[in-house]
């Protein structure tokens, strides 16, 4: 197990996910700004107002971090909540632009796991699942062993390369992390018959607000619902079986891939997609490509 | 070596939080009744998640220390939801039109509004919890807190009623007979809000 687990590996893995999280959460902060105040503030007028949400989530737990404190912390020091609310959205921008650069890779890291963190629980109700994935890309990009050899960090500062060891670990655990997702993602599907005649897929396009593509043109294809339905299944609930075998990892990691960027194109959730391949790609991908290049050389 | 140990003592905790997490939503799922398997056998999975929120430290008094320290984990990790997302089956989608009537007795309708599509991909999520929730005076508060963002942009309006419904849309069969999407409507409200009122509800 420790082979497994620490027999070593290259850093490229990590300058994916460092890269595509960056871009991530530049992308969230550019496409939330206008609504930022709006889901944050407890101005009236406010959509929902951001104590109804962290009540419901400090029901939970009181330790999970949230905007409240940020702004606090800003009334002791004389500021308003629509400035800290503009600095926190500022400081998660900087944040994704450093990763993407590799400037200040691990400070950026926890700055953009405990904002981004605050941000989806005080808007709880805002949330969906590229919220969720993006935290855990960013809790296991905090704490792997930053930063890797494209960051300008190791260019400018000279610092050596961290131990192999340490990054085949953690790339192992987002390995193992993505089966767990998709073999319960997978296995839960298989559970409704919907999958099975492939009502659920065409709900799933037909459902406002995701009907980005008219049903009058999805019924064209409507033989196809029942096997994409079944393949969506297979695919994810066989994930932890095929992505390991060199030789269908390809197949496994294209196929899903493609679902992801079929939901962004099809759906309109283009976060999610990225966002989903992103930890794909770093968790699996950077081998192939490796082994491709290596073969062209 | 003892670095090692020490990584792997984590990962064996992560892990186990992980996957416990994800049963417990695979057996709420298995539970409610919402998948083709024998109804007789909802007890047990019943017990299966009541076992998972035992692990998790979820049945101990809300201030405990291991609990909220569990919870927090979860929390921080990204880890405290499970991965039944579309699951078993896709859902009916929520529609919330508000219908605004003004001194002189005309009406207009609006639906809840935001600047970009992105934060209008998330209205789901509040749409969702609104109906799964089965405690009225939150989903009073949430749909008043609603009510109140649209008044804003209409304070000449008397009264605001704010009507919270289910879209059925057609299945492929249906659709292809020529059927339309329904909607039918859950709950409504009316709200009244004054000019003096400063602070949301």
């Amino acid at each position: 197990m420790n082979e497994w687990f620490f027999g070593g590996t290259t850093d490229n893995w990590l300058a994916a996910l460092r890269i595509g999280l960056g871009l991530q959460l530049v992308l969230y902060c550019i496409v939330s700004r206008a609504d930022w105040r709006q889901m944050f503030a407890l101005q009236p007028g406010s959509f929902v107002t951001r104590d109804l949400t962290e009540a419901l989530v400090t029901l939970g737990s009181t330790l999970v971090p949230r905007v409240s404190w940020f702004i606090s912390a800003g009334e002791f020091i004389g500021l308003s909540e629509a400035t800290v609310l503009s600095v926190v959205w500022s400081v998660l921008l900087a944040a994704g632009l450093c990763l993407v650069a590799g400037i200040f890779c691990r400070s950026a890291a926890i700055a953009a796991w405990f904002l981004h963190l605050s941000a989806i629980k005080s808007s709880a109700l805002l949330s969906y699942g590229v919220d969720n994935f993006t935290s855990i890309g960013l809790f296991y990009l905090m704490l792997s062993p930053l930063p890797d050899h494209l960051a300008l960090d190791s260019r400018w500062r000279k610092w050596p390369p961290k131990s192999s060891q340490l990054q085949s670990f953690w790339q192992r655990v987002l390995q193992l992390h993505l089966c767990v997702i998709y073999f319960f993602s997978g296995l839960t599907k298989l559970l409704g018959s919907g999958w099975w005649n492939g009502e659920s897929l065409w709900r799933a396009l037909t459902r406002p607000p995701f009907d980005m593509v008219p049903s009058e043109v999805l019924i064209h294809g409507k033989y196809l619902f029942i096997p994409l339905g079944l393949g969506i299944c297979l695919l994810e609930t066989s994930y932890p079986i095929f992505i390991w075998p060199r030789r269908t990892r390809l197949i496994w990691l294209v196929g899903i891939i493609t679902m992801h960027g079929a939901i962004a194109v099809l759906m309109g959730l283009y976060l999610f997609g990225l966002i989903m391949a992103v930890l794909n790609i770093a968790a699996f991908g950077t081998h192939l490509f490796r082994r491709r290049a290596g073969k062209a050389i | 070596m003892r670095f090692q140990r020490a990584y792997l003592i984590g990962f064996a905790l992560h892990f186990f939080l992980l996957v416990t997490v994800a049963s417990r939503d695979f057996f709420a799922v298995l539970a409610d009744g919402s998948s083709y398997l024998p109804a007789a056998l909802e007890p047990r999975w019943r017990m299966l998640e009541d076992a998972t929120f035992t692990v998790l430290g979820q049945k101990l008094p809300p201030n405990n220390l291991m609990r909220e320290t569990i919870a927090c984990y979860l929390h921080a990790a990204g880890i405290e939801a499970g991965y039944g997302y579309f699951a078993p089956n896709v859902p009916y989608s929520y529609k919330l039109v508000f219908q605004l009537t003004y001194p002189n007795g005309t009406t207009e309708y609006e639906l809840p509004s935001v600047a970009t599509t992105e934060t209008g991909r998330r209205l789901p999520t509040l749409l969702d919890f609104i109906a799964a929730n089965r405690y009225e005076p939150l989903r009073q508060l949430i749909l008043k807190m609603l009510a109140y963002s649209v008044w804003q942009h209409h304070r000449d309006a008397l009264r605001i009623r704010a009507v919270f419904g289910m879209v059925i849309t057609p299945s492929i069969a249906g659709y292809t007979r020529g059927d339309e999407p329904s909607y039918a409507v859950v709950c409504a409200y009316d709200f009244g809000f004054t000019k003096t009122e400063r602070s949301p509800p």
